[in-house]
């Protein structure tokens, strides 16, 4: 069977004015199966977000393929949504006025949209918020936005680059369990990627370790681990074997 | 697992729900307190030394010249004549500015180019041209607007651009990957960017159109409160010089707090 997204030799390399050239992805090769979730760790600056940004569209490859459903990535498509790690939210614009963002650029009519935002908001615990702007948000609830964003025009892909890094610890934990519930409901592919070991094994089906610059995949670790998960899981003997093995696999990679 | 948003922002707590006036608008009262002071001190002075209306006015014959200016509707048809060129120029401003501000934002080498040649503009005393524009396109209209639009321009450039540099490009990213087009980017991300810098630069551009107005009138005019301003100094009739003066003075506070106000209102998602 082909995998729902394939990526075969893709190469990128960044030229940036005044600077010399930085290699972010050599010849890297993913395969993403469908409702999949595959979390990304790697050291920092090993091309992780710049091979989110490839998939949703952003960025094009120097060369290699990459493929969804068998058809090159050309450019941005509704298809795949981005959860940024900084939120992306229009600060003029109301919670659910952001939410309703892609379907607006879609043309869809007001009314609707609020069809589609309503449910989504009420599924993050928003509802009554619907009127506030970002700067009245905590940041979990700014994030909660930026999930509800993102699924609005109902993707099949999901992409997110590292959606819970600027949150405080217990917030971040809180915001797992909530991606979960949210993702258990439709099984939507996604790509996760993030800095946090634990966070990769608790949310995913596979963990992938990325190689320092330029990145190309190191290993890819399946995460056998029963659904659905709860906190208790992360103080398993199991959970915690499997965290070492892909700390030892990542730090040599890792140069301080 | 339930979770529950709580608001970063809680409402005001417990504060006590009566206080007197005077608590209630204290920082207020302070400043009014010193324009009071002000005026009371001014005429005061004059029990001491000696007055001669000749070099000075003092408030109580201010404010019957300003009646007399008002009953005899001098005051309206001066505020009239200054009022257009006033509106031309300032619109003309906004335009242009805008526009060039903006530009200079969204091409980094416009911006490079001509940031230096505006900053040299904006720096220098451009009011001691005005003789200039008297001569070059003589006395009337056009040469009150010219003097106006050079005076209030430059902010209006200056705070668009600086508007479109502080676009977060991560919300032109967020735009352009949910397949949003070019013009999408300009109406959704870059206009409400820019817009509070607009306005915030209307708001300084307003008090320099109209140091604008009465330098234009004072060169380049037969008529206007800048005109009159001149001629009332010239006639030696120094309590209707202050109080067209003072009447300008009431127009920019309350233009400039007007356009306060509407930043509050029209732009309720900037954090205080």
């Amino acid at each position: 069977m082909q995998p729902y997204i394939q990526g075969r030799n893709v190469n990128l390399t960044f030229r940036p004015p005044n600077r010399g050239p930085v290699r972010a992805l050599q010849n890297f090769d993913i395969d993403v199966n469908e409702g999949e979730f595959l979390s990304i760790v790697g050291p920092s600056g090993c091309g992780k977000s710049t091979f989110l940004n490839v998939i949703l569209g952003l960025i094009r490859p120097d060369s290699g393929d990459i493929r969804l459903r068998g058809s090159p990535i050309s450019g941005p498509s509704t298809d795949r949504a981005m959860v940024f790690q900084d939120f992306g939210l229009l600060p003029w614009r109301t919670v659910q006025a952001n939410v309703e963002l892609g379907l607006e650029l879609k043309g869809m009519a007001a009314d609707a949209r609020r069809k589609v935002s309503q449910p989504l908001i009420e599924m993050i615990g928003l509802a009554g918020f619907e009127g506030h702007f970002p700067h009245e948000l905590s940041g979990g609830m700014k994030q909660r936005v930026g999930l509800a964003r993102a699924l609005a025009t109902d993707p099949s892909v999901l992409l997110m680059d590292e959606p819970f890094a600027a949150l405080d610890a217990q917030t971040r934990d809180l915001m797992q369990v909530e991606l979960l519930r949210v993702w258990q409901q439709d099984k939507k592919t996604v790509l996760f990627v993030t800095h946090q070991i634990e966070e990769a094994i608790y949310l995913s089906d596979r963990v992938m370790v990325m190689t320092k610059r330029p990145g190309r995949a190191k290993k890819i670790f399946p995460i056998d681990l029963p659904r659905p998960r709860d906190y208790e899981m992360r103080v398993t003997p199991e959970f915690n074997e499997l965290k070492l093995q892909i700390w030892n696999e990542l730090k040599d990679e890792i140069t301080v | 697992m339930e979770i529950v948003p709580t608001p970063a922002q809680e409402a005001d707590s417990g504060e006590a729900p009566r206080r007197s006036f005077a608590a209630r608008h204290r920082d207020k009262l302070l400043g009014i307190l010193a324009v009071v002071l002000f005026f009371a001190a001014w005429q005061a002075i004059f029990l001491v030394v000696p007055f001669n209306k000749l070099f000075i006015s003092k408030p109580d014959l201010i404010v019957l010249g300003l009646i007399d200016l008002i009953k005899s509707g001098a005051l309206l048809r001066d505020l009239a004549v200054s009022a257009i060129p006033f509106i031309c120029g300032m619109a003309l401003a906004t335009v242009v500015g805008v526009a060039l501000g903006i530009v200079m934002g969204w091409r980094r080498r416009v911006g490079l180019a001509l940031d230096p040649l505006m900053t040299v503009f904006y720096a220098s005393p451009l009011v001691a041209l005005s003789p200039l524009i008297v001569v070059y396109f003589g006395v009337g209209f056009g040469a009150k607007i010219l003097i106006i639009f050079f005076l209030s321009v430059f902010p209006f450039i200056f705070n668009a651009y600086a508007g479109v540099r502080a676009v977060d490009p991560l919300l032109i990213n967020v735009v352009r990957s949910m397949g949003g087009r070019e013009i999408d980017l300009y109406l959704k991300v870059l206009m409400p960017s820019v817009l509070p810098y607009i306005v915030a630069g209307a708001r300084i551009a307003i008090g320099r159109a109209l140091i604008g107005v009465l330098v234009g009138e004072f060169f380049a005019a037969s008529e206007g409160i800048g005109y009159a301003i001149a001629r009332f100094g010239d006639l030696y009739a120094l309590d209707k010089m202050f109080a067209c003066i003072l009447v300008i003075m009431v127009i920019a506070v309350a233009m400039t707090e007007g356009i306060r106000w509407a930043e509050r209102t029209a732009f309720p998602w900037r954090a205080q």
